[in-house]
């Protein structure tokens, strides 16, 4: 198969002719060219990003063959990662041996088929061909009667033209443009890091560059010289590069999705911006004007170039090779075949490459998990659940990280746990006291519909500014202090005593100075009890209306209750849980936030949620639609935090009697609980020991300590998305593996609630999943290196070293135990749907998208049906 | 004193303990032995910190001299200083450094370099100090390197190398020149006024200008800053060892030599040097968006200004900067995690009400500042100390009381500056009272020399004002592009992605 160009096929059917370029039209290619990229937001609000959102049409073997011939990225797992994953027990060999009937049964090759499968067991263990064999003399002359095998070229089209040129040091000359470009965009999109701002930055990107570049100490004359007289518009310059690059008109967008490959997180980032503000529209254009300009500047000394698009041919070496080493032939077998028969053992040593057979232990490996999951499932007895009165009912979220402690919680009384989206239905941005920024907390695929602020009278918010501004003011001070040459020389004196008392504290009593430091902060903060502004005013002006409406209250409040599938039944007590985490010193923070709150904590959405279903109108209009909420019901709120598996109450409202029997009766447990799990996800977390006296502490130990690379593993190992019932579940540990999300078909005879499920928290799992997936495959490329040497840049991301690209995905130390060894398992989410197999029909032939993920295998799909029978559907 | 242990005594025990803990580091490199070691290392390297404390509060108005040491308060704060910043970084690493594959070198090579730097500020004998500072180097040039999968932090180490290289053969050089021209080893022997008036001008010029290049280039003084900025790519603890403990050492070894500099003209380079080192570090400073980057412009200006304090005879006052410019940077390094934050500044604040107070502040800073100047006891340096103080008073005040929100915000900002400035008073008291430095103070650069520093200090600080708000010029451009080129590391310290991790995953352990 010819990979590389697969993406861009259907321009190269246009007509390809002199076409004058000024005609095309540069802005419509540009968004083409931007589905190879996705967008990347600020790492203060890390949220999950599918880095292959824009590629879903295409299959996932087609676009790791793409990757692989046209930017050397593999997304398979490495053959180590296999190899240690086998040995663990996570492969199971009959599925590789399927894999392998499988493939050889869909190709045709006039090969003993004994021979073959000979060669392809010994070949899927995955060792490395022996040197002694690559470097035989012998192999050598044998190789030599081949001229080359036919295969297809390899095609450089989407690579940048600079790509082909080599300067000194082992550089080419795209690493230099890559180097100008990265300069070039962290000081554009500084978000006031540094003292002075970047010159006519307001002009938009492009501008600010061609009016800065004349004096760029990095060019030389000549270099700059050709930048003159470039247009004074992105669309014109972007336009007149090409043109004088002579890129052919067919080639365009692949052209500019290989620039936009070259540095995808900066590219991303500008994407993004783009998106943001409809001063900055243009920006990614302007990112390639800017790119491509500076790409012609620098090659133009090299120009023209000769056309060294040279048929790259297959080494036959390593194919003889392989033969001798597991296909078990001696030099001799080799010699007495025809040329015939050895040109075939070629081609399909070749075409049954590193490739294939990863692809297949990566099969073989998701195969088996999700025989293992059917197993877990299965095994338990589902006895008939009557829905017998519960002491409370406690609202999760779907994260992989809820399901141990809600597996605890289970344990020590009469409680059902629920799991749903962690923005729990209501699409709001959140504004805290005192502040002017709002933050988007609800998934990223979606924009939020209201703003809810907290809220205090107007004396004590007066008095809560000035504190607050005056904790702010001393960080500020410092700052100006340090971008001042005078005082900036007496800083070290001023602040160097304080620091290095902090410094020892946090060194040698990490969790008291840690503690120490925050509550110093909240008691001179002394933040008021708030309220928050749920009901409409008209009279706030903000871009978003401030407040829900009387309908839209009782609208969400239905939604979610319909969600939770909890319409009937209602316990006394109804515990509201978002997540949050707490770590110290940790640019990835918001990483370890909830996903479905766009990267922050869910505690507010879930006091939204709490209160919306106290009200007494929403609850009396409830129950003439038939969902009749018991008086005694009261609905808290609470924080399950991740990093130390506690309970934070964050809004209980006065209980009525039975409620608070169960409010205390919670509160009794919960210290067992966070025991139990924490001592369970210790064990996990690298260590010098894995058993504790006291977990508790030590899970503290791990969020308050300044110097802790990996404060917790966050969603790593999550592998699937079980939509149904707990009972399905319950009892079965699925190691903190899994989403869980209520469902109850027997509710839903529409199918909408399945169809928002799969949209919703089916979508952002997935890219939850395939952000850790690509971390994990190909750290380099989409993962976010290691954390030791990362700097953070502009205040909107990291980069490694001395200079790098934006990075993009989850830290090196996210996904991996050890340099030597992965945490993560890269398996494709397999989404499991508890519902008869016409549901799942009906949703694979309504959701159009969903049918794609599945077909191209972006996501593994099964179902249960209601007898308990699993369907594989990929 | 309470305790009062003789010199030698606590010198041996100090070796044993500081032998102990560089066998323990040792011992963690042999893969049989488990990880939980560390932190029993860690504790066995908290104990030559320790004897150092106690040798520095037991030292005595004068030094000892024993065999090839030489010991006196500065030279037992500098080994306090050196080996406490290399625990505390030591300690950071615990968990830091959790999973990596050098995990057990990385301990004993801080241990074997912050050993090798803290001897080297004991020894009298010129021979075992320039060992022992080459051994300094060494490690620190290994420490940066140490992950040599990656062809990026090889070659910053390729380049600190070949700088240190420079800079320790120029020592070596001036140390035998001393020799050859004094007859001694010992430079507490070799520099006393007899053998300084024996040495020719230019013998003694010569010596100087060697020890010049010998400082200028640890501390990154422009033109030589290359090896800095490029080995911000090292882990974070070992930038944080590199900026708080080795950058500093120019400033240690201009206090031993200076009987040897005399206002001359290896003074004069010094100062020049310095001066636009710490324009052109308070300039990328201010131009560089990187956290990391940011800060490696600040220790180039701080260390010119330690070595401008050096220049004008103020050795003392440059001790106390290094010192805590070192626990600074090391605390700035460390919570290099942290700068992913957002700061909301209130826009409450009326800035026309706020006219009066600022104007208060400049006038006070104006005051403080020339009642300062006036208290002191020489012209000199007490200039730019304080032109400095006041600045910063005048610059603190705007800040904290005259922008502060409300009345909180005033009698907190109020507050704040007056125990920063009884903190700042304090602990220079202290540092005055235990630093015995007895340094030859009767030459002194002539006023003009200080007044040309004064005036490209406000130079510089008028500049960087300028910038901040004046965009329409077309210097700026110019001067903005480069002083970001400046900052930047070259083409092949830079790699687009850490391509090394994918040959981690490819290796099978
Ligand atoms: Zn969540």
């Amino acid at each position: 198969m010819s990979g590389t160009s697969v993406l861009t096929k259907q321009k190269i059917n246009k007509k390809d002719s002199d076409i004058n370029h000024k005609e095309i039209d540069i802005e419509v290619l540009t968004k083409s060219a931007s589905r190879v990229i996705a967008p990347l937001w600020s790492i203060s609000t890390f949220a999950a990003r599918n880095p292959w959102m824009g590629l879903e049409k295409h299959s996932f073997d087609r676009v790791a063959a793409w990757l692989k011939n046209s930017r050397n990225v593999d997304i398979y797992p490495s053959a180590s990662m296999i190899i240690s994953a086998k040995s663990n027990g996570e492969i199971d060999e009959t599925y590789i041996k399927m894999g392998l009937q499988r493939w050889i049964d869909s190709h045709s090759f006039k090969i003993p088929r004994e021979t073959l499968e000979q060669y392809c067991h010994s070949a899927l263990k995955l060792d490395s061909l022996p040197s002694y064999l690559l470097s035989s003399q012998k192999l050598k002359v044998l190789a030599e009667e081949f001229s080359g095998l036919n295969t297809d070229s390899i095609d450089h089209s989407m690579q940048p033209i600079s790509s082909r040129i080599d300067i000194e040091g082992g550089k080419r000359l795209v690493d230099l443009l890559d180097y100008h470009m990265i300069m070039w965009c962290k000081l554009y999109l500084d978000d006031s890091q540094a003292g002075w701002k970047m010159p006519n930055r307001e002009e938009g990107f492009y501008r600010a560059w061609q009016r800065l570049i004349q004096y760029d100490p990095a060019l030389s004359k000549k270099q700059r010289k050709h930048l003159i007289g470039f247009p004074k518009e992105a669309k014109l310059a972007l336009k007149k590069a090409i043109f004088a690059l002579e890129i052919p008109e067919s080639q365009i967008q692949g052209y500019l999705e290989g620039h936009l490959l070259s540095l995808p997180g900066w590219a991303g980032m500008m994407l993004w911006r783009s998106r943001q503000s409809s001063q900055e529209q243009e920006l990614l254009t302007e990112y390639l004007a800017v790119r491509v300009s500076m790409e012609y500047a620098l090659i133009k000394p090299y120009l023209p170039l000769h056309n060294q698009q040279s048929e790259s041919e297959v080494s036959v070496v390593p194919l003889i090779a392989s033969w001798l080493h597991w296909g078990g032939l001696s030099i001799e077998d080799w010699s007495k075949l025809s040329v015939a028969e050895q040109n075939e053992y070629l081609t399909f040593a070749y075409q049954f490459n590193d490739m294939v057979r990863r692809k297949i232990c990566l099969e073989a490996w998701e195969q088996t998990y999700s025989e293992q999951l059917c197993q877990k499932i299965g095994a338990k007895q589902r006895e008939a659940d009557d829905k017998k009165s519960k002491l409370a009912q406690f609202v999760f979220c779907i994260d992989v990280r809820s399901e141990p402690f809600r597996r605890q919680l289970e344990k020590e009384g009469p409680f059902e746990t629920i799991g749903i989206a962690g923005f729990f239905g209501v699409p709001i941005a959140t504004s805290e006291l005192g502040s002017n920024h709002s933050h988007p907390s609800l998934p990223v695929i979606s924009k939020p519909q209201h703003i809810i602020k907290e809220s205090v009278n107007d004396y004590e918010l007066k008095s809560y500014q000035q504190r607050k501004s005056a904790v702010n003011s001393l960080t500020y001070t410092f700052k100006m202090m340090k971008q001042n040459v005078l005082s900036s020389l007496l800083l070290p004196e001023l602040s160097g005593p304080w620091l290095s008392l902090q410094m020892v504290a946090r060194s040698f009593v990490p969790k008291k100075a840690n503690r120490f430091i925050r509550n110093l902060r909240e008691t001179w903060l002394r933040k008021p009890n708030t309220a928050l502004t749920l009901n409409h005013d008209k009279n706030i002006e903000a871009e978003l209306p401030v407040g829900f409406s009387a309908e839209e209250k009782v609208k969400y409040v239905r939604e979610a209750l319909k969600l939770m599938g909890l319409t009937e039944n209602f316990a006394s007590l109804v515990v509201i849980c978002g997540h949050g985490s707490q770590s110290t010193n940790n640019p990835y923070a918001s990483a370890l936030e909830c996903g479905a709150c766009g990267g922050a904590s869910g505690g507010f959405n879930a006091r939204v949620l709490a209160t919306l279903c106290n009200l007494p109108e929403v609850r009396a209009e409830l129950s003439s639609e038939g969902i009749e909420i018991p008086e005694k019901t009261v609905f808290v709120a609470a924080e399950h935090k991740t990093t130390v598996d506690e309970l934070d109450w964050i809004y209980v409202p006065e209980l009525s009697e039975t409620a608070q029997e169960a409010f205390n009766y919670i509160q009794a447990i919960l210290p067992k609980v966070s025991q139990r799990a924490n001592s369970k996800r210790l064990a996990l977390l690298p260590n010098f020991k894995s058993v504790f006296k006291d977990p508790n502490a030590e899970a503290h130990r791990f969020a308050e300590d300044w110097s802790e690379i990996r404060p917790e593993w966050g969603l790593a190992r999550n592998a699937a998305f079980i939509i149904g019932q707990r009972e399905l579940t319950k009892d079965c540990d699925l190691e903190g593996r899994v989403f869980l999300h209520n469902y109850d078909w027997k509710q839903d005879e529409s199918g909408e609630l399945l169809a928002n499920i799969i949209a919703g928290p089916g979508t952002v799992s997935q890219w939850i999943n395939l952000q850790y997936y690509a971390s994990t495959v190909a750290p380099h490329y989409y993962g976010s290196g290691n954390k030791a040497m990362q700097t953070v840049t502009s205040g909107i991301g990291v980069m490694q070293g001395n200079a790098s690209d934006l990075l993009t995905g989850l830290p090196w130390q996210s996904v991996m135990e050890s340099d030597h060894e992965a945490f993560h398992s890269p398996l494709r989410l397999l989404i499991v749907i508890q519902a008869p197999s016409k549901y799942v029909e009906r949703l694979l032939n309504n959701d159009s998208s969903l049918r794609e993920k599945v077909q191209n295998n972006w996501v593994r799909f099964a179902s249960v049906e209601p007898d308990g029978h699993w369907i594989n559907w990929n | 004193m309470l305790v009062s242990l003789s010199s030698t005594m606590l010198l041996t025990l100090f070796f044993i303990m500081l032998i102990a803990s560089g066998l323990s580091g040792i011992l963690l490199l042999h893969p049989r032995v488990p990880l939980s070691f560390v932190r029993i290392h860690i504790g066995i390297n908290a104990i030559p910190p320790l004897i150092s404390l106690l040798a520095l509060v037991n030292t005595n108005v004068n030094y000892d001299t024993i065999g090839p040491w030489f010991l006196d308060s500065l030279a037992w704060l500098v080994v306090f200083f050196v080996l406490t910043i290399g625990l505390i970084i030591q300690r950071f690493s615990i968990r830091y450094f959790m999973g990596d594959y050098s995990y057990r070198k990385y301990f004993a090579y801080f241990t074997f370099t912050t050993g090798a730097a803290s001897i080297t500020w004991l020894c009298g004998d010129l021979r075992f100090l320039v060992l022992f500072w080459g051994v300094t180097l060494v490690g620190l040039t290994i420490l940066i390197g140490l992950n040599r999968r990656w062809q990026v932090v090889s070659e910053a180490a390729r380049v600190s190398k070949r700088f240190f290289m420079l800079s320790w053969l120029s020592l070596l050089f001036a140390a035998i020149w001393l020799f050859q021209a004094t007859g001694q080893w010992q430079f507490s022997l070799a520099l006393t006024n007899e053998n300084l008036a024996q040495l020719g001008t230019w013998e003694r010029t010569g010596i100087s200008l060697l020890i010049v290049l010998t400082v200028i280039i640890p501390a990154a003084q422009w033109p030589f800053q290359r090896w800095l900025i490029e080995s911000v790519a090292a882990p974070t603890p070992v930038s944080a060892i590199m900026h708080a403990g080795l950058v500093n050492a120019g400033g240690i070894i201009l206090t031993r030599f200076s009987p040897l500099f005399n206002g001359d003209i290896a003074s004069i380079i010094l100062i020049i040097l310095a001066s636009i080192s710490v324009l052109l570090g308070s300039g990328i400073n201010l131009v560089q968006v990187d956290y990391k980057r940011q800060l490696v412009g600040s220790t180039m200006g701080q260390m010119g200004f330690m070595l401008i304090q050096c220049a004008l005879g103020a050795y003392v006052a440059a001790v106390i900067h290094l010192v805590l410019h070192g626990l600074f940077k090391a605390t700035l390094f460390l919570q290099a995690g942290s700068a992913v934050r957002h700061i909301e500044l209130s826009t409450h604040v009326n800035e026309s009400s706020s006219y009066l107070w600022i104007m208060v502040g400049r006038a006070l800073g104006l005051i403080v500042g020339v009642s300062f100047w006036l208290m002191a006891p020489v012209a000199g340096y007490p200039l730019i100390s304080a032109l400095i103080l006041g600045w910063s008073l005048s610059v603190s005040w705007t800040q904290l009381v005259a922008l502060g929100e409300g009345r909180i915000g005033r009698i907190v900002g109020l507050s704040i500056i007056g125990v920063f400035a009884i903190v700042y008073f304090i602990i220079h008291n202290l540092f005055y009272e235990w630093l015995h430095i007895s340094v030859n103070q009767s030459v002194q650069l002539p006023i003009s020399v200080v007044i040309i520093v004064v005036g490209l200090l406000l130079l510089g600080s008028a500049i960087g004002t300028w910038g901040a708000r004046n965009h329409s010029s077309s210097i700026f451009p110019a001067l903005y592009l480069w002083l970001v080129r400046l900052g930047e590391a070259k083409l092949k310290s830079v790699d687009s992605h850490p391509n090394y991790l994918k040959h981690l995953i490819n290796t099978r352990r």
